[in-house]
Parts: structure tokens; C-alpha cells; sequence
């Protein structure tokens, strides 16, 4: 936030507003947030106005939105599970990694394939 | 003839021996009077004595010791002369000298010993405090590397530390120790709000006109600290529940203006006059004047008001507990570059953010009326969509270009379809299309005239 050496001005924690931990489901850094059609309550933070205004053109995963706003991941799941909770984003868990197909299983289909013949 | 030499003789005689008893009973009676004034002399002498022992056991027992304790308790009551009457002018005046050096000794005493325990903590705390911003960026680093929130609370303990030892260090004649470059006004005012315990409850208002208004470079961290132990005094003395309002605005004179309010215990005249002493910035504030535990923050205060220009008032708030005013002069404000961003964290200043902007429906200070909520309700939004794309290019880093432009901006129908478009199809929809496919290739394929082919392309393709 403050370029240049010295300290930093303004910490990602304020963010968090006092929270030691998120409230609500925990969001993966690569979860999908998409923008609904909820309008922001006017009392919303500026923080939390920018993310629904970065989300307005098409969903971002949590890191990217993350980048954008210049801060660090952990905090923007603070502001993401926020809003979440008040209806302004949904969240989409990310798509899991493709596991290791199990070999075994695989011969049992075909095996059962062919005797369906 | 021998008689009347006789008789003249004994006339001479008789004269002569009556004089000379007169004189004797002059003498005698002289002599008397003297002793009875010697007398009297030496038992006024004895009583002087005493009486000057005495106000020289007052000296050493009471007045001395009274003194000394005078100089830490204001309030403490001196003594004086036990009897005014007792010694005379000279004797007195000698005695109230001893008292007044001895209070000339004590105070250079104290001074020297407190300068010497202010010069031992401003070392230590520079070394505390290297460390804290050592252990602070080191913090950051991980927090830009994990996921965890504990991180983001070690971070906190670590920012309060830091506080504490930086309010110690400007105490004890520190330089505040950190060049800044110009800061941003409102990001002054958050970074103080970070620094506190109970952040959470300080609601910063943004009132300026000029959103870009900012602190010279030397001024901001001796803003942000000062603000900081304003805001910490604010959360300590306020109930949990209640709100810190802070308030940052412009005044007429080209300066601004941060009010603090809580809606706390409030301050006895004593405390109320002893704060504005110390915030009026005296030369020279003794760590011993402070108290056991020592109460730093309007001390800290009234050290950087003194030193670099800002000017802090206190007072009693409508809100029930105190309001404190921290003014910084025009000449110590500055208008930002244009090519710093601000902080996302920064609020947005009131005016600017439209009809939207009423901080706190009920009770928010002297918020400059908002117009009446209404036709705006999309504004903020829609007038911002621009940014992020904008804002993407700029930051430099690598953007994902996004497959769908979600919608036109325009309020009102457009979120109807747009709500039917992105749920992905149901089950059944989409068993509908995968059924209609099959029997359309079912079909295609029953179909003898080669003919139908080309129309079951077609199928394939509407689908």
C-alpha cells in the first residue's frame, strides 16, 4: 500500500474489523465470486463497494479479486464471506483437481462394457 | 573662732555625706534596673532560642519534607513559620531560603534523574521499536504467502506493540523515527485507527472537499501517532458497545480538522484541566508528573503539537463523553500526485459518494446533509463501472480478460434476464435437449432417404 520502504500505512487487518476468524463457510482462494443483484446497504464500506465494483463485469476467483485490491488473500475472505452472507456475491467452491483415476476400477468398467456385448 | 570652723566643717561634712548617699542610692537603684533589664534581656534571648529550634525542627521534620512532596503533589500542602512572631524578619527569611533550596536541589535532582531514566527508555524503545517493524514486515510477507488469519491478528498485536513503544520513544524526545512520504489525510486517520485497540469501533466519516488532500511528508507520522493516542483514549474510556465517531474535514482557514467523539465517562474539571495543560504542549513534561501507571497519551500529544505545529483541543462531546479536536495547520497540508493510488480502505468522501453517503442513519456528527435518498440508488455503481477495467491496466499486472460482460449497466428489466441466464440449466432442461439430440439422431438414423441427413445436421446444430 505504501510504496517505497518504511512502514506500511495502512494494514490489511482493518479489514477484518476486530474478526479472528471469517464468519460463515470458509472460501478457498480459488473460490468464483459472482456479482447478484443485491444492492449494497448505503452504510457499506468503501472496501466492500470497490470488490462488488470489480465483480460488476464477470466473476474473478478470491486471489485474483485478492490482487486487485491490493490485499493480501486472508482479508479479502473476510470481506468476500461478508458479502457473501449478505447476498451481494455468491461464491462457487473451485473445480477440484482431477484425482488419480483409480486403474482398478477403470479395468472393472471395461471388463463389464464387453460382456454387455 | 575653732567654733565656728568646727560647725562649718561639720555642715561640709553633712553635705558632703548626704550626697554621697544620694549618689549611692542612685547607684544602687541603677544597678537594679539594669540587672532587672539583663533579666529580661536573657529570658527574651532563651525564648528566641527556643522558638528558633523549634521552627528549625519544623524546617527539617515538615516544611523540607512538605516541599519535596509539593513539587510531585500539586495539591499537597506547604507549611510555613509555625509562629511569625516567634523569629524575626531576618531569622525567618533565612529559613524559608533553606526551603527554597532545597526545592532548587530537588528539582535539578529530578531532572537530572528523570532526563537520565528518558535517555535509557528512548534507547531501548529504538531498539523495540526496529525490531517491531522488522517482525511488521516480515509479517506482511507472510501474509501475501498464507491463507491463515492468524496472521492478520499477529499482525495487530504486533501493530499495538509498536504503538506503545513508539508513544514511549516520543515521550522521552525520540524523533518519531520514520520517514513517510506525503500521506493522504484520510489514510493518516485509518492508519491511526489501526493502531488501536477496539479499531473496530472507530468510525471514520470522510468530509473533505479535496479528496486528495494530504500531510506533508514530516508531519504524518507525528499525526498518525498523536491521532492514534487520541483514538485510544477515546476506546479506553467509552463502553465497548458504543461507537467511536471520528470526523475529518476541512476548515475555513485552508487547514483540517479530525474530531474525536466517544460517549464515555467524560473527565472531573481537574483531569479536564490537567489534559489541556499537556496538550497545550509545555516545554517539558516529567516522566514522574505522569502518574503510576503513567497516563502518556495527552502527554505524547502535547510533545507533537509543540514540536511540529498541529493544535489539540478537548472538550466535553454531545455525544456524553469527551471531543477532541486535532487541527492541522494549511501549511502542514498538501494535495497528492496523481499518480498515487488511494488506499481501497480509504472512505470515500461523503459528498462524492452521492446520496448514498449518510454514514450512520441516526447519530452521525455534524454530517453535512445528504440530499434525500432516491433516484440515485444505482448511481455509485453504475457511474464506477469504468474503474476496475481501467484500474486493471494501470496496477500493472497480468489481466484475465473475462468472457462474459455480465450486463449493460442499465437499471431496471436487464436484471431479470440476466438472473435466468447464468444458474446453469437445470436437470431437467437439460435432459429436455440431451433427449431431444438422441431421438433427433434416432430418428436421423431410422430415416431411409438420405435427404434427412442434412436436416439432422441442422438439428444437431440447433440444439
Amino acid at each position: 500500500m505504501t510504496p517505497g520502504p518504511g512502514r506500511r500505512l495502512i494494514p490489511a487487518y482493518l479489514v477484518t474489523g476486530g474478526r479472528s476468524a471469517p464468519t460463515g463457510p470458509a472460501l478457498d482462494r480459488l473460490a468464483v465470486l459472482v456479482r447478484t443483484d443485491e444492492a449494497l446497504p448505503p452504510n457499506a464500506g468503501s472496501e466492500q463497494r470497490r470488490l462488488c465494483e470489480l465483480l460488476e463485469p464477470g466473476a474473478l476467483t478470491v486471489v485474483e479479486c485478492a490482487a486487485h485490491l491490493e490485499l493480501p488473500v486472508s482479508a479479502t475472505v473476510f470481506l468476500a464471506t461478508d458479502l457473501v452472507a449478505g447476498g451481494h456475491l455468491h461464491a462457487r467452491p473451485p473445480i477440484p483437481r482431477a484425482g488419480e483415476i483409480d486403474r482398478s476400477l477403470v479395468e472393472r468398467l471395461l471388463v463389464g462394457l464387453r460382456t454387455l456385448h | 573662732m575653732p567654733a565656728w570652723i568646727t560647725t562649718l566643717i561639720a555642715v561640709c561634712v553633712a553635705v558632703w555625706a548626704s550626697t554621697r548617699t544620694h549618689q549611692a542610692r542612685r547607684d544602687a537603684y541603677g544597678a537594679a534596673t539594669r540587672v532587672e533589664l539583663m533579666e529580661r534581656q536573657l529570658k527574651a534571648a532563651e525564648a528566641r532560642t527556643l522558638a528558633l529550634g523549634e521552627e528549625i525542627r519544623q524546617l527539617a521534620e515538615k516544611r523540607i519534607p512538605a516541599a519535596a512532596t509539593a513539587l510531585s503533589h500539586r495539591s499537597a500542602p506547604v507549611p510555613g513559620l509555625r509562629e511569625a512572631a516567634g523569629v524575626e524578619g531576618d531569622a525567618a527569611r533565612l529559613l524559608t531560603g533553606a526551603v527554597e533550596a532545597a526545592r532548587t536541589a530537588i528539582l535539578e535532582e529530578r531532572g537530572r534523574v528523570d532526563a537520565a531514566a528518558r535517555s535509557a527508555m528512548r534507547g531501548t524503545s529504538a531498539k523495540i521499536q526496529s525490531l517491531l517493524n522488522q517482525s511488521q514486515h516480515l509479517l506482511q510477507e507472510l501474509q501475501h504467502e498464507y491463507d491463515d488469519p492468524r496472521i492478520l491478528q499477529l499482525d495487530f498485536r504486533n501493530e499495538l506493540a509498536l504503538r506503545r513503544t513508539q508513544a514511549t520513544a516520543v515521550l522521552c524526545d525520540a524523533w518519531p523515527g520514520l520517514a513517510r512520504q506525503n500521506s493522504s489525510l484520510v489514510e493518516v486517520v485509518l492508519g491511526a485507527q489501526s493502531r488501536v485497540a477496539g479499531y473496530e469501533r472507530i468510525k471514520v466519516a470522510n468530509h473533505l472537499r479535496q479528496e486528495r488532500l494530504a500531510l506533508v511528508a514530516r508531519a504524518a507520522e507525528p499525526f498518525a501517532i498523536a491521532l492514534a493516542e487520541l483514538l485510544a483514549n477515546a476506546t479506553a474510556y467509552s463502553h465497548p458497545d458504543t461507537e467511536v465517531p471520528v470526523t475529518v474535514q476541512q476548515t475555513a482557514g485552508r487547514g483540517a480538522l479530525v474530531l474525536v467523539d466517544d460517549a464515555g465517562i467524560g473527565m472531573d474539571d481537574d483531569a479536564l484541566k490537567r489534559a489541556r495543560t499537556l496538550l497545550a504542549g509545555p516545554s517539558e513534561v516529567l516522566l514522574t508528573e505522569l502518574g503510576d501507571p503513567p497516563q502518556t497519551g495527552f502527554a505524547v500529544v502535547g510533545r507533537l503539537v509543540a514540536r511540529y505545529g498541529f493544535s489539540c483541543h478537548i472538550e466535553a462531546s454531545p455525544y456524553g463523553g469527551m471531543r477532541t479536536m486535532l487541527r492541522v495547520p494549511a501549511h502542514l497540508l498538501t494535495v497528492m500526485d496523481d499518480d498515487r493510488t488511494l488506499s481501497v480502505l480509504a472512505p470515500k468522501a461523503v459528498d462524492a459518494r452521492g446520496p448514498l453517503a449518510e454514514p450512520e442513519p441516526g447519530a452521525r456528527t455534524p454530517a453535512p446533509t445528504a440530499e434525500p435518498a432516491g433516484d440515485g440508488t444505482g448511481e455509485p455503481a453504475t457511474g464506477r463501472t469504468a474503474g476496475p477495467a481501467a484500474g486493471t491496466s494501470a496496477t500493472g499486472l497480468p489481466s484475465r480478460r473475462r468472457r462474459t460482460p455480465r450486463r449493460a449497466p442499465a437499471p431496471g428489466p436487464a436484471p431479470e434476464t440476466h438472473e435466468e441466464r447464468p444458474p446453469l440449466r437445470t436437470p431437467e432442461q437439460a435432459e429436455a435437449s440431451w433427449a431431444a439430440l438422441q431421438e433427433g439422431t434416432l430418428s436421423g438414423r431410422n430415416a431411409p432417404a438420405p435427404t434427412a441427413s442434412s436436416s439432422d445436421d441442422q438439428g444437431d446444430d440447433e440444439t
